[in-house]
């Protein structure tokens, strides 16, 4: 048995040496990097430093705001969109299944991007066809680059577009294996279909929208395509820059790399705490 | 408790039609049984009258009431499932009770009934439990109880005990049956295997691919098939067939001749025309109906391929001189040693080329 597992191992070892040298020892190295001032030469150990700027950062507090305002906003409404596009999709009157159901998870594989320079054009102030139609039922233009609100909105709007479908088609899978019959019983027990949905459909794809939820909030914590190319990093005036695009000014226009090692890992602690604290309160009651 | 009357009854999917215009009445407080093999239509024809299923012709009725177009919930029915369809995520009560529940039904009224069909499937001790921590039989209970609760006019049953194994099977048999005349409701049962047809119905529906073969009770349907496929149908081992062709009519009917055996001749009663001298037929003999040589009209000599002891009957899996195979039926000790054996026809069936019964 043991030589069974040595020869195993010799067949892992081209990639598990790969992934100590790119994965592991990065994780390693920006650990201990957080707790080194690099804006100086040669770097020195100064653990406070770093850390002792992120709680006093306000840059940091409001790239934080930023990202759990997404988080807390658009996390639930596009899983929730999520859910009524699964129904729809999962409904037997549905025509042309497949091409919705291809259409709806199309953005994801549309390019970051080009679907970002689409949505610039889209909400643009004077060409944009978004104003247009706000402006042809009577509502005034929104400058959606210039306002923090607007631009929130503009980035909540364009991840829930990209992800929404990719989210639906997860729980769509998890609706189908919902066994038909249960319905069956149920209608037979006089349930309406809306009750069917809450007491039936959604405590049994509570697993699968859990799922959802965590990828979701992962997803979130890292957000950065969206601020930086829809409303040019992180505009107006920091008021849609994420931890993922301060980590990123910090790390690779400032060249702190200490500093961005201690966002990137603050970033990854409050995604573990957040998906655990989701998983205890979704937890499966004996 | 009501009757349930289905006129012409016919279900197409598409072009396809799998049920050609059934005609069953079913009395108050009867309990059938539809029976035959898979894709004969038995499912369909049991979710047309819960409602499941859309009907594409015909009329059924519940309680003499007309419910081609009435929602499943409102014909007062409720059905078992075969794979018992309780709700995962509920615990045996909440099962039990989801659909009063629901409705808005008291729920001083809800939890007698809850209670008392817990106690009529001794089920009591389970509530708390989820479907998960139950074993195949208890959730066969659950699911029936899920059905006892609504207090239905008629009980549905779609193969419910198809997925215990063989021993809990003979055991809900007996519940269902228990239940039948405690409850005294109309119950509508659908199985593939006709020994629990046999051993639970009050009248059986033999279907095949979409018709009806036959309708009568149990006893009637083995003692006096209708056709070729209800004697093969019924009855465990089934019928024997073996080709015959007529010889001629004496004083006590009809003389045929087994095929391949020119001094095998049997005398068949025939109230009916016969058919022509020559005319091709089958004689149906059931296991039991072979005598020991000179018990019959004529002694017929086979050769044993395979003796199966069950203790106090044993079969004997064997061949005629023709080449057809025959199962006989003999009491332990009265089975042969040796590798021939005379047997005599004591009682036979007989069927015409298209497998129709000459009576």
């Amino acid at each position: 048995m043991r030589n069974r597992n040595a020869t195993a191992y010799r067949f892992l070892a081209p990639y598990l040496l790969i992934f100590s040298v790119f994965w592991v020892w990065p994780i390693i190295s920006s650990f201990m990097i957080s707790f080194q001032a690099t804006r100086t030469v040669p770097w020195r150990f100064a653990p406070g430093f770093n850390w002792g700027r992120l709680i006093g950062d306000p840059a940091f507090f409001n790239a934080l705001k930023n990202t759990l305002l997404i988080l807390v906003i658009q996390v639930p409404v596009m899983i929730a969109l999520a859910m009524v596009m699964a129904v729809l999709l999962n409904s037997p009157l549905l025509k042309a299944r497949g091409l919705y159901r291809f259409a709806f998870f199309a953005p994801v594989v549309v390019g970051e991007v080009a679907y970002s320079a689409v949505f610039r054009l889209m909400f643009s102030l004077d060409f944009g066809i978004v104003n247009k139609l706000l402006n042809s039922i009577g509502l005034p233009k929104i400058d959606w680059f210039s306002n923090v609100t607007p631009a929130m909105a503009l980035i909540m709007i364009a991840v829930t577009w990209r992800w929404a479908g990719y989210n639906a088609i997860i729980l769509l899978a998890g609706m189908q294996s919902i066994p038909e019959d249960v319905y069956e019983a149920a209608t037979l027990d006089r349930v309406s279909k809306l009750k069917q949905f809450f007491h039936i459909t959604l405590p049994l794809l509570k697993p699968v929208i859990v799922f959802c939820l965590v990828l979701s909030i992962i997803g979130t914590m890292q957000l950065f395509t969206e601020p930086f190319l829809i409303t040019e990093r992180g505009g107006p005036g920091g008021g849609t820059e994420t931890l993922g695009l301060l980590l990123y000014r910090q790390g690779f226009r400032s060249l702190n790399f200490g500093y961005a090692s201690a966002v990137a890992y603050t970033m990854a602690a409050l995604a573990i705490a957040i998906t655990l604290v989701q998983l205890w309160l979704t937890r499966e009651k004996q | 408790m009501a009757t349930v009357t289905l006129s012409n009854v016919v279900k197409r999917f598409g072009a396809f039609e799998v049920v050609h215009g059934a005609n069953i009445d079913i009395k108050d407080g009867e309990f059938v049984v539809f029976v035959g093999p898979s894709g004969c239509g038995k499912s369909t024809l049991l979710r047309m009258i819960a409602g499941l299923e859309d009907i594409s012709g015909g009329e059924i009725a519940i309680g003499g009431k007309l419910v081609n177009d009435v929602e499943p919930a409102d014909r007062g029915i409720a059905m078992v499932f075969q794979s018992y369809a309780l709700y995962p995520h509920m615990s045996v009560e909440q099962n039990l009770s989801f659909g009063l529940r629901m409705t808005g039904n008291p729920k001083a009224d809800t939890d007698r009934r809850v209670k008392r069909a817990a106690e009529i499937l001794r089920i009591s001790e389970l509530m708390d439990r989820r479907p998960k921590k139950l074993s195949g039989g208890q959730r066969q209970r659950v699911a029936i109880g899920r059905a006892i609760v609504r207090e239905p006019q008629v009980f549905l049953f779609d193969e419910p005990l198809s997925n215990l194994d063989a021993e809990l099977r003979v055991q809900m048999r007996v519940e269902i049956s228990r239940l039948h005349k405690e409850l005294g409701a109309t119950m509508i049962y659908v199985t593939h295997d006709q020994t629990e047809a046999m051993t639970l119905a009050d009248r059986i529906v033999v279907l095949r691919a979409g018709h009806i073969e036959q309708i009568g009770r149990p006893l009637d349907l083995y003692d006096d098939p209708d056709n070729l496929f209800v004697a093969g149908f019924v009855g465990s081992p089934k019928m024997n067939f073996i080709k015959a062709q007529i010889v001629g009519r004496d004083a006590h009917g009809v003389v045929v001749e087994l095929a391949g055996q020119e001094k095998t001749r049997i005398t068949q009663p025939l109230a009916g025309a016969a058919p022509e001298a020559g005319s091709k037929v089958i004689v149906g003999v059931r296991p039991e109906h072979f005598g020991s040589a000179g018990e019959g009209d004529t002694d017929l000599v086979v050769a044993i391929d395979v003796v199966e002891h069950l203790g106090g009957t044993s079969f004997l899996y064997a061949r005629t001189a023709h080449g057809e195979d025959v199962v006989i039926q003999r009491d332990a000790a009265k089975v042969p040693t040796t590798s021939e054996v005379t047997v005599s026809i004591r009682k036979s069936y007989l069927f015409d080329e298209k497998g129709l019964r000459l009576r």
